[in-house]
């Protein structure tokens, strides 16, 4: 059976790697954005009306237009895509794909107890939900209908992120949705086994914990957050980046901190960003997403019969949304070029 | 002169064997090409010739095993 097993071991991959090969072609290529750049909304929702959107743009066309109907149709489209994951894989992909979505449920989650708190309208917090976890969009609307932050905690007590949030005790959420982060890293580091495949998902996941704990490093350091404020926000398990190092970097001020991150893997994405004075973070921030993304693509090559080829389409996909949001969001505050052009990931 | 027919038995089982093992050989190779070209199929129909080719490339192995067994039956089997 182990000898089985093991010769038949690259084929519970080979379906879905070859449908998200597919998949991945019809992904915008890079040269699209600068043409995208030039365009107006209603020019931008014609063309993205061509590619893989058509259905979402169509069906959403009743209910909404400019940047609401492209926002929404990013987000179903999103969604759908996630979903779409699920339905075509089976046995170890689907269940690490599955643990992996959950950080949409994470992610509505923080969208709906943010516009609960300041009062957005349901229509509002709906336009940034993506139901691509385990919680639905029927759900969600649901419970964007109620009226306070406690209301959608208790809402949310048959889910698993219940332990988290009944912790929630008034004022700033910014501690409830740190420790929703820790959470889901916790479970899903937890969840994982001993197989090929989740060794391979795991040094994937690392990776993302380093640089989401890099960016708020950054973003704290230079907002001169205290040691305590800055711990609270950093998610233990990752690969460069163990709890020592953090708590080391915790510690130092931002000049030692810019330096001290010289020796990891990452300063090459961000190294000409990095400045003592510099204006804003969304240049290293970009750094690090490519960074990311180039590195998925990377050891997606080396293990092409793995899960990794799966996580490289996800996330080149939510970076496809994010950079359309962005261009679709610029357009309409009157945002120059130039800026826009800086916040997109390519 | 007429053959042993034990060696004539083991040549039976020889050839038996060179199909059987290729043919196993060929079907582990195919699984995994056949469940990419099936995938690659689903994402766009035009793969069907590239992915029907590229799924009997294996199938060669349980022909030389053919051969073998022929060989086995009807050149040493006198």
């Amino acid at each position: 059976m182990g000898v089985l097993s093991k010769l038949t071991g690259g084929t519970r991959y080979a379906y879905i790697t070859a449908r998200v090969r597919g998949m991945k072609r019809r992904l915008l290529p890079k040269e699209m954005y600068p043409k995208l750049l030039n365009m107006e909304i209603p020019e931008i929702t014609r063309l993205i009306e061509e590619t893989e959107y058509k259905k979402d743009v169509d069906e959403l066309a009743r209910d909404y237009s400019g940047t609401d109907l492209v926002e929404h149709a990013l987000s179903r489209n999103l969604a759908m895509t996630y979903r779409k994951l699920l339905d075509i894989s089976t046995n170890e992909p689907h269940y690490l794909i599955t643990e992996y979505l959950r950080q949409w449920d994470i992610w509505n989650i923080k969208t709906v107890l943010r516009g609960k708190y300041y009062g957005a309208v349901p229509e509002e917090i709906l336009k940034s939900v993506v139901s691509a976890g385990q919680l639905r969009y029927r759900d969600i609307t649901e419970i964007a209908k109620l009226e306070s932050v406690d209301g959608v905690i208790a809402a949310l007590s048959h889910t698993p992120y219940y332990p988290v949030l009944r912790e929630y005790r008034g004022g700033m959420l910014s501690h409830v949705e740190n420790e929703l982060d820790k959470l889901y890293y916790a479970r899903l580091l937890e969840s994982l086994g001993d197989s090929e495949g989740e060794k391979l998902f795991l040094r994937f996941l690392r990776i993302e914990i380093d640089i989401k704990n890099i960016k708020n490093l950054f973003r704290l350091k230079r907002a001169g957050a205290e040691r305590d404020a800055i711990m609270d926000t950093l998610i233990p398990g990752g690969f460069e980046l163990g709890m020592d190092e953090l708590v080391r970097l915790a510690a130092m001020s931002y000049q030692e901190f810019s330096k001290s991150i010289e020796g990891h893997s990452y300063w090459q994405a961000i190294s000409s960003f990095v400045k003592d004075d510099m204006g804003s973070l969304r240049d290293v921030e970009v750094g690090l997403e490519s960074y990311s993304m180039n590195y998925a693509s990377r050891i997606s090559h080396y293990y092409p019969l793995s899960i990794l080829p799966v996580m490289e389409y996800m996330l080149s996909k939510k970076i496809e949304v994010d950079n359309l949001r962005i261009i679709v969001r610029g357009k309409a505050t009157s945002l120059s070029m130039d800026i826009i052009k800086r916040h997109l990931v390519m | 002169m007429a053959m042993d027919p034990f060696a004539a038995g083991m040549l039976a089982v020889g050839a038996g064997l060179a199909v059987g093992l290729a043919g196993l050989g060929a079907g582990l190779g195919e699984q995994a090409i056949g469940a990419a070209a099936v995938g690659a199929m689903a994402e766009d129909e035009k793969f069907f010739g590239k992915g029907l080719l590229m799924t009997v490339i294996p199938e060669s192995i349980a022909i030389f095993g053919l051969v073998v067994a022929l060989i086995l039956l009807f050149l040493f089997n006198k």
